[in-house]
């Protein structure tokens, strides 16, 4: 039994798909704490009446200066651009995975924690843990595939994926039960969603004022997104399937754009679904393409 | 880095537990990055009882500020600002960093006057019928520019 759980955890990949993989994550890691880090300063200015630490800031006694912050912030983005690239991997994956941590856990320190990056976190954690610039890296120094190959961190980044979604119903049940299926309980929480929206001045969710007015719709979505999230494990029965769950949970997420206007968008551009795919194909394709460009730019050979 | 199969094994193990571990907790203790992600599981009834802002123009008219303007891009973060203010007796104090805010804003040029509420909605009224609850004033500032 075990060495057959061996065997399928342990099932060869590509490496060009891990690296596509981080390639893919990285980046989006760089938008997501380069493109913010105003806005984490901003945050960070609040001071200690906000402060309120979680997770890896329980260190802390007191919160740091502002200034601190934006500079760890900063090597954190340099460190996930190596980690992207895949300069210096073995160094810089660990490094970058200890930033984004410390990065954002800080910054959901402050009072209000968000749900729509824990798995980037998580992720990152996966991918410096692997051998994950193997290929397509800056620096490639392997010359020989590593014994546990390169597919047991993409089934591990799944398993994540689909771990999270099972909390999230667990929580759902254990919270309200199975009443949470009538679709009271969704319709109030994206009534007050809403109006908190409409009261602190952000948009209100184009679908939400046109289904609170029609609640029976709500029995749907709850019982489907229960099902949806209890049904995550399924990815790793087939390929066919895991595509099949990834699109319904992309859907699900689209709705609640529509219903709540909120972007989870780690899993809206695929990222949280990414290792379950054939992930390595985008940049197969433009390798090949750019190949097939430069060829067809030779000069034709002069004769005569 | 390049593990063996048992240390990519242990690798693994450790990784899902910690993310299935909240499941131990209850599920109102959140953290980050391993979390229940109870946040859309909570009972709640649609008449919420919370503070915000807005400014009011020369001619009364209302308008609101985005969640920016208070201290955070995010709504809730933002939420959480007034919220603090309010427990912490600094609200005249918040009032004038919006109140300076605002006075740097050409979109906010007709705005005069910032007032923080606590205002008690129903959800489905407000935002269906456009039936505003009864707001009780905390405090307001003039707009200096």
């Amino acid at each position: 039994m075990m060495k057959r759980v061996a065997e399928w955890w342990f099932a060869p990949a590509p490496a060009e798909r891990l690296a596509a993989v981080r390639i893919f994550v990285g980046a989006f890691a760089v938008m997501w704490v380069g493109g913010r880090l105003a806005e984490s300063y901003a945050v960070a200015q609040l001071g200690a009446s906000h402060w309120k630490p979680i997770g890896v800031t329980k260190i802390l006694a007191e919160p740091l200066p502002p200034g601190v912050t934006l500079a760890i912030a900063i090597v954190t983005t340099v460190l996930l651009v190596a980690f992207t690239l895949g300069a210096a991997y073995r160094f810089t994956a660990p490094a970058a995975a200890i930033g984004i941590l410390w990065t954002l856990t800080y910054r959901n320190s402050y009072g209000m924690v968000f749900h729509t990056e824990n798995l980037l976190v998580l992720h990152v954690i996966a991918l410096a843990c692997a051998p994950a610039a193997d290929a397509w890296a800056i620096d490639r120094r392997a010359t020989t595939q590593p014994v546990a190959g390169y597919g047991w961190v993409l089934k591990l980044m799944a398993a994540i994926t689909a771990v999270t979604y099972v909390l999230a119903a667990i929580a759902k049940l254990r919270l309200a039960g199975v009443a949470w299926l009538d679709g009271e309980q969704l319709r109030n929480q994206i009534a007050i969603d809403n109006l908190r929206k409409a009261l602190l001045g952000d948009w209100i969710a184009p679908l939400a004022t046109p289904f609170l007015d029609h609640p029976s719709g709500f029995t749907i979505f709850s019982v489907t997104t229960i099902v949806l999230e209890l049904s995550a494990p399924i990815v790793f029965v087939h390929p066919r399937v895991a595509r099949l769950w990834c699109l319904a949970a992309w859907g699900f997420h689209f709705g609640v754009i529509l219903l709540m206007n909120i972007w989870f968008l780690y899993p809206l551009l695929g990222l949280a679904y990414l290792p379950l795919l054939r992930a390595e194909r985008p940049f197969a394709w433009l390798i090949g393409w750019w190949r097939r460009r430069r060829a067809g730019n030779v000069p034709p050979a002069t004769t005569g | 880095m390049r593990p063996n199969r048992l240390f990519a094994a242990i690798i693994s193990i450790v990784m899902i537990a910690a993310t299935a571990e909240p499941v131990l907790r209850k599920p109102w203790e959140d953290s980050f990055p391993l979390s229940p992600y109870a946040m859309f599981a909570y009972k709640r009834p649609t008449k919420l009882t919370m503070d915000y802002a807005f400014g009011v123009t020369a001619t009364g008219e209302r308008r609101t500020l985005t969640p920016r303007i208070v201290g955070s891009a995010e709504v809730l973060q933002a939420l959480t600002v007034i919220q603090r203010a309010r427990a912490k007796n600094e609200l005249p104090d918040l009032c004038a960093k919006i109140a300076s805010r605002v006075a740097d804003l050409d979109r906010y040029a007709d705005v005069t006057e910032i007032r923080i509420v606590s205002g008690t909605h129903d959800a489905v009224d407000y935002l269906v019928r456009h039936i505003k609850g009864p707001e009780t004033v905390r405090t307001t500032c003039r707009v200096t520019r």
